[in-house]
């Protein structure tokens, strides 16, 4: 029985250019979008007709027509037709537990290739009945006759007319994304500056990026746009410090619209596969997924930051392979908010947290700043929730390509307080 | 051969009342009326427009309307809709010898030598040719041909058969259509399309062709139709866009409109495979077809 696990590779990847809410792509879809961003992966990889082994992918903002949104897209995408694809979510992370799944069979042998994907779009949310009419509704199906159907309808309300909109909140707190790391920004004391700084490197970096042609490869325009439009090339520290908080409030409102990500639609495909199947594909590996780590924390109860679980899973993940914090070449951590990277950074270089925490015996250490998202991040490049996983894992892969040999660490934060965290290595 | 050279698109609704009003004008008698179809003379012009572009918004809309993906793959399809106000401006011009109002779009073949980009501009090119009897009066074909700008091969070409109904002026033996083979008889359906009552409205909005026959039973019925009827090329990209992602780099695409698709309506859409390509038929479930294609593997063309 062949059964010792092998390595998958990161063997190509294609994304369309993200764009900001209601613009360029306010009349795509989820399916249209990923159908563009798969039909370019197999476009530049010559996988036009092939039956691959399968592709996952999925979307936080889905329409419940969507359900098998990832199989009826390959249905009309240039695979062949027999390829298998299933739907997963994880919110953020979404597209990294699509490649952790694919790569995972790949390594137990049960797939020879995949595709690990995932798209948002807030332009084309799916808007609901209100809930009391929708239950209403229901009722009024179970009902024995026109009688008792009749009997339903003096429960009819005005406010039934008032749809039900996705909400960016947390169901157990009814705070947002953004007013829970305005907490964590507050606790862990993260400047206004320390954010607006990382904010302009990530559009530095990005826009160098784009111009040493480093996107060339990885990216197919979609709908007239080239390049992600939340890109500011021209952005400074003077225009970052200008602009009016967004999150929090009084002293501690440090979170803008510039150090935050934006609302966002885009889609992003990674292809893995078998050493042995991208050779006789004539696709030679990028990089290679080692292993992965998933944390979540209490934000509810537990006195922890909603966005904070990477940093239990780092940790964890380091002491099974052995490795220290320093042991990387890159660190491609999810720019959900500039303060989100800046307090994980701190809290690992905390003595008392890691040991009260994490459980550590002193700090888990100090990220080489200049080894951080190095072509920029979601600051800049925008994040559409269930995309920028697979956006990450495609960046991480191409770098360790670049230089030739190395490591990177990639961290991604997720909404109910998840946390996935994954090494690539060539 | 003469060409007309627009510098815009012609606005459809301005056109649409010009044949309006000659279609009073054949009505009437003696020297006001333009005295019906005594001239059988296609004129030997055709109408271009150089460097066109593409409202993404449009083709996006068209896209939704006929169930493709939207994406900067223009359909095939939709270059008969960018080209069609061309073709209204040449059937509805004074030196045209046959009414547009009343006309039957019974058939059109086209084909595709490369991808049309959403972002390419485009030179338009429509022409007449070869009127000619039919059983149940006239045809003609209205040519069409896009090329990239300033370039001499086409990306896209296209004959659309129209009947001008009236006294056949051959009998049985004329000329028939050329005839399209669909896929074998009793095949199973492929997939079933609820077609619904607005289908014609819808098509309208996305691409312009606002004949009254697809837009409301009253209005239909002034034409001799029980209910609204579906745009044939409607039809034809909605069978067209089932075959997204499974399509050949070159191919010809025709189709022959049949029984008209009368709204609302619940059809089948049967497929087979011909090798590279496919036969299609659309049809009810009761039998009669609406439509039939033959989609075929082509030469690529250009660079």
């Amino acid at each position: 029985m062949a059964s010792t696990p092998r390595k998958a590779a990161v063997l190509a990847a294609n994304r369309i250019p993200f764009a900001r809410a209601n613009g360029a792509y306010r009349r795509a879809s989820n399916a249209d979008m990923l159908g563009a961003a798969l039909d370019g992966l197999v476009a530049r990889t010559g996988l036009q007709g092939e039956r691959l082994g399968e592709v996952a992918g999925g979307a936080v903002l889905k329409h419940a027509r969507d359900f098998n949104l990832t199989r009826e897209v390959v249905l009309g995408s240039k695979l062949a037709a027999d390829t298998p694809a299933f739907d997963l979510q994880q919110a953020c992370a979404t597209g990294l537990e699509a490649t952790v799944a694919i790569a995972n069979k790949i390594a137990l042998r049960q797939l020879d290739s995949g595709v690990a994907a995932g798209v948002d779009t807030v332009s084309d949310a799916p808007v609901a009945l209100n809930d009391d009419l929708r239950r209403l509704l229901m009722d009024a199906n179970a009902a024995g006759g026109p009688l008792e159907v009749a009997a339903l309808l003096p429960r009819l309300r005005p406010h039934h007319l008032v749809p039900e909109i996705p909400k960016n909140a947390e169901p157990r707190t009814g705070l947002s994304m953004g007013e829970h790391a305005a907490i964590t920004t507050r606790e862990w004391e993260i400047s206004r500056d320390q954010q607006d700084r990382l904010a302009l490197a990530s559009h530095q970096q990005l826009a160098a990026a784009y111009d040493r042609g480093f996107f060339d490869d990885l990216l197919t325009p979609y709908l007239g746009l080239q390049r992600d439009d939340n890109l500011r090339a021209d952005t400074s520290l003077e225009k970052l410090s200008q602009l009016e908080p967004a999150f929090g409030t009084g002293e501690g409102a440090t979170m803008t619209p510039g150090n935050s990500t934006p609302l966002t639609d885009g889609a992003p495909t990674v292809l893995l596969g078998s050493e042995e199947w991208g050779r006789a594909h004539g696709l030679a590996p990028l990089a290679f997924v080692v292993d992965a780590e998933i944390a979540a924390v209490d934000y509810v109860h537990g006195h922890e930051g909603l966005l904070m679980a990477p940093v239990y899973a780092v940790p964890r993940l380091l002491a099974r392979r052995d490795l220290s914090l320093e042991d990387f070449d890159f660190y491609e951590f999810h720019e959900a908010f500039a303060s989100t990277v800046l307090a994980t950074l701190k809290a690992w270089e905390d003595p008392a947290y890691c040991k009260e925490r994490l459980g550590l015996d002193g700090p888990l250490g100090t990220v080489d700043r200049t080894r951080l998202n190095v072509v920029g991040s979601s600051l800049a490049t925008g994040h559409p929730f269930a995309a920028t996983g697979a956006r990450i894992v495609a960046t991480a892969a191409k770098l360790l390509h670049e230089k030739g040999s190395g490591r990177a660490l990639i961290s991604i934060c997720a909404a109910g307080g998840n946390g996935l965290v994954a090494i690539l290595e060539r | 051969m003469a060409t007309t050279t627009l510098d815009e698109t012609p606005g459809l609704p301005g056109l649409y009342a010009k044949a309006a009003l000659s279609a009073v004008a054949d009505a009437l008698p003696g020297p006001l009326g333009r005295g019906g179809g005594d001239r059988a003379d296609l004129p030997d012009r055709t109408v271009r427009q150089d460097g066109a572009r593409l409202d993404r918004d449009r083709l996006a809309a068209y896209q939704r309307v006929c169930g493709f993906r939207v994406s900067d793959d223009v359909p095939a399809t939709y270059l008969h809709v960018r080209c069609f106000p061309l073709s209204v401006e040449l059937m509805t011009a004074s030196d045209f010898p046959i009414p547009l109002v009343g006309l039957v779009h019974v058939a059109n073949t086209m084909t595709v030598h490369r991808r049309v980009g959403s972002g390419e501009a485009l030179d338009l090119e429509v022409g007449v040719a070869d009127l000619r009897p039919h059983r149940r009066g006239r045809v003609f074909d209205i040519t069409a041909e896009v090329r990239p700008a300033d370039q001499l091969e086409p990306s896209w070409t296209s004959r659309s058969t129209y009947l001008a109904r009236g006294r056949g002026e051959g009998d049985d033996d004329a000329p028939r259509l050329e005839g399209v083979p669909g896929p074998a008889e009793g095949r199973t359906a492929t997939a079933q399309w609820r077609v619904p009552a607005d289908t014609g409205r819808r098509y309208a909005r996305v691409s312009g062709d606002v004949n009254p026959i697809h837009l409301h039973p009253l209005a239909a019925r002034l034409f001799g139709f029980r209910r609204a009827i579906a745009h044939g090329m409607w039809t034809a990209a909605r069978a067209l866009a089932t075959l997204d992602g499974r399509l050949p780099q070159a191919w010809r695409y025709d189709v022959e409109f049949a029984k008209p698709l009368l709204l609302p309506a619940t059809v089948e859409l049967v497929t087979e495979r011909a090798g590279d390509g496919w036969r299609l038929a659309v049809r009810s479930s009761s039998g009669p077809e609406h439509l039939r294609g033959l989609l075929a593997e082509g030469e690529r063309g250009g660079r």
